[in-house]
């Protein structure tokens, strides 16, 4: 496979490996079947797992996931592992959204129980929800909330009665990073995110209703409190203006620190600085703050959606059941310990549109599902598929305990628009059996099945690489998108 | 990626960030009722126009401020744009979609035969 003038080596079925040339520090590690592969190298997303090798303190490989496309800088779906001493932390890294993510609820309701009244849960849900532009969440936060809310994540929230114990104990990293320094997160970054806690956005973030149409792995469903044909809560959000803004900071930062200390590297737009410098440290300080608030925004948005299906259905919360899955990040920077050659490193874990994905055992995995491995959350497409997964162990030899985080664009958001002109996507989408309610029907047009790449396809790979291993595969009955 | 046109740099920093307003709101719809400035400043006019549209993002990101039209000068290295608009109503703007930052991926201001051309890209 040729990548314009760069011989890509195939591995294995799933595997293939960009050789190290020019000022590459490793080489690029790329996980796709043949087919996709042939897609990835179409754009420049192989020039970018190329460019991120370039980064100072990289360790093993600059590893895409099968998920891969084009971002700024890095891929989406790229992961990078910094030596925690020696390397960089780069904001182009982690993504303008930090610590975006997935949280799923599970319910004791069966999908068929919910049919009947889908369209009118669904109008409550949108109406209760806030979402799209200009939405404001229904928590007025005081100074000294802010500061709660960067500090603690979710577990501002459940001081706030927003939050179970469980909620928390199923959140990674129990929904709330160590290290957050509200004084590094700007004064404007603060006010961008100032009434948006507990909204969902728009663009690609949803909250969906969907059915366990599938159960691959009876133990680890079992675990999960999943079972075929029941009803579950999927949300997808992140860190607001609030993040946007520390990452729109910071890459100017860093910026700066690369001038001043003769850091060449291809792209601007991977600007970084060393983890131990005072720009390091302090970008670190604000991306967990970053985060911790994307935890405690997905935990309000669960908070909605839980006190809407229990006003609307008029049940009780235990016969609900609507209990957390698990909340898992996709665009993050972790230290993690990892074995690299024979021995243990503390390494900064970069995951841009990557999810950490730790195998059974891991001590970070919550003690129930420790067993089973670290629950995964793969959103596909509103209308085809999302999936659960597990950790495996391969994950930890390969790809520094991380898999892919969705089905990856296919179109650009152009193309998309282009491709529905004329059509009713509310309609097409009903036809496929989706209740679609949206805010805007230009970002609905953007978001089609069409553009996005084949989910199982992404899927599979993960799992015949041994990466992750799948667990359920959930449909769509319903979405609300921002 | 967006490519706007210009007859002249106070000109092309205008349309672009008019162009940025257009992806959030149907300018239509905006009344040119108050005024509002942004300013850049930077070596070259790709800084300039970095700095320019950064700026004028967070006039509606952090003020929800529209602009509907817009009327640029340059001094040296810092350009200053004059925005007439209003603030955002949710009664009266629908706006399409959010903008997260706009990015120096593939920037570029070109000078070509009688105008220029600058591409940015903006993330949504």
């Amino acid at each position: 496979m040729r990548f314009q003038d760069v011989e890509i080596r195939k591995l294995s079925d799933t595997m293939w490996e960009i050789p190290r040339e020019g000022g590459m520090r490793v080489p690029g590690l790329v996980f796709a079947s043949e087919a996709m592969m042939g897609d990835i190298v179409r754009d420049e997303a192989i020039r970018q797992v190329m460019n991120v090798a370039h980064l100072p303190g990289i360790l093993k490989h600059s590893i895409g996931m099968p998920d891969i496309h084009w971002g700024y800088g890095f891929p989406i779906g790229g992961v990078a592992a910094m030596d925690a001493r020696e390397g960089v932390v780069s904001p182009g890294g982690v993504g303008y959204d930090i610590n975006c993510g997935v949280r799923l609820l599970r319910s004791d309701l069966t999908a068929d129980a919910l049919r009947p009244k889908l369209r009118e849960l669904v109008a409550a849900l949108h109406r209760e929800v806030p979402s799209g532009v200009g939405s404001t969440g229904f928590v007025r936060l005081t100074a000294e909330d802010e500061e709660k809310v960067l500090t603690q994540g979710s577990r501002w929230a459940a001081s706030r009665g927003f939050a179970s114990a469980q909620d928390i104990a199923c959140t990674e990293s129990g929904g709330a990073l160590p290290g957050a320094d509200p004084d590094a997160v700007s004064a404007v970054a603060r006010k961008r995110g100032r009434d948006q806690l507990g909204t969902l956005g728009s663009g690609n973030h949803f909250l969906e209703i969907d059915e366990v149409a599938e159960v691959f792995d009876d133990e680890a469903a079992r675990a999960f409190g999943l079972f075929p044909g029941q009803a579950a809560v999927l949300i997808h959000s992140g860190s607001r203006g609030l993040g946007y803004q520390v990452c729109d900071d910071y890459l100017q930062t860093m910026a700066d620190y690369m001038r001043r200390n003769a850091i060449d590297l291809p792209d601007r737009q991977l600007a970084c600085a060393h983890i131990r410098s005072p720009e390091g440290e302090r970008y670190l300080s604000a991306l967990a703050a970053a985060a911790n608030y994307a935890f405690a925004n997905r935990q309000l948005l669960a908070h909605q959606a839980r006190e809407t299906f229990l006003r609307f259905l008029g049940m009780g919360p235990n016969d609900l059941g609507m209990r957390m899955v698990y909340d898992c990040g996709h665009n993050n920077a972790k230290f993690e310990e990892h074995e690299v050659d024979g021995r243990d490193r503390r390494v900064l874990v970069h995951r841009k549109g990557a999810t950490r994905c730790f195998p059974p055992g891991n001590a970070e995995i919550p003690e129930p599902y420790r067993h089973a491995g670290q629950p995964v959350l793969i959103p596909g497409d509103m209308g085809t598929a999302s999936y659960v997964l597990a950790g495996a162990p391969e994950g930890m030899r390969l790809s520094f305990g991380s898999t892919c985080h969705g089905a990856g664009r296919r179109m650009s958001r152009t193309q998309a628009r282009s491709s529905v002109r004329g059509k009713s996507i509310v309609q097409e989408m009903e036809r496929r059996g989706v209740i679609v309610a949206c805010a805007s029907h230009k970002t609905l047009a953007e978001e089609i099945p069409e553009a996005y790449k084949d989910v199982s396809e992404v899927v599979d790979v993960v799992h015949a690489a041994g990466i992750a291993r799948r667990v359920a595969r959930l449909k769509p009955l319903a979405v609300v998108k921002g | 990626m967006l490519e706007v046109r210009g007859e002249d740099l106070p000109g092309l920093f205008s349309s672009c960030v008019l162009a940025l307003f257009s992806l959030l709101v149907d300018r239509r719809t905006v009344r040119g009722t108050e005024i509002r400035a942004v300013e850049g400043a930077g070596e070259t006019a790709e800084a300039q126009l970095f700095s320019l549209l950064r700026e004028a993002l967070l006039l509606f990101a952090v003020h929800k401020f529209l602009a509907r039209s817009a009327r640029g000068t340059i001094e040296g290295k810092r350009v200053t744009l004059t925005l007439a608009g209003e603030p955002f109503d949710s009664e009266r703007h629908s706006v399409d979609r959010e903008i997260k930052a706009v990015t120096a991926h593939l920037m570029s201001v070109k000078r070509l035969p009688g105008g220029y051309l600058a591409r940015f890209v903006v993330d949504v």
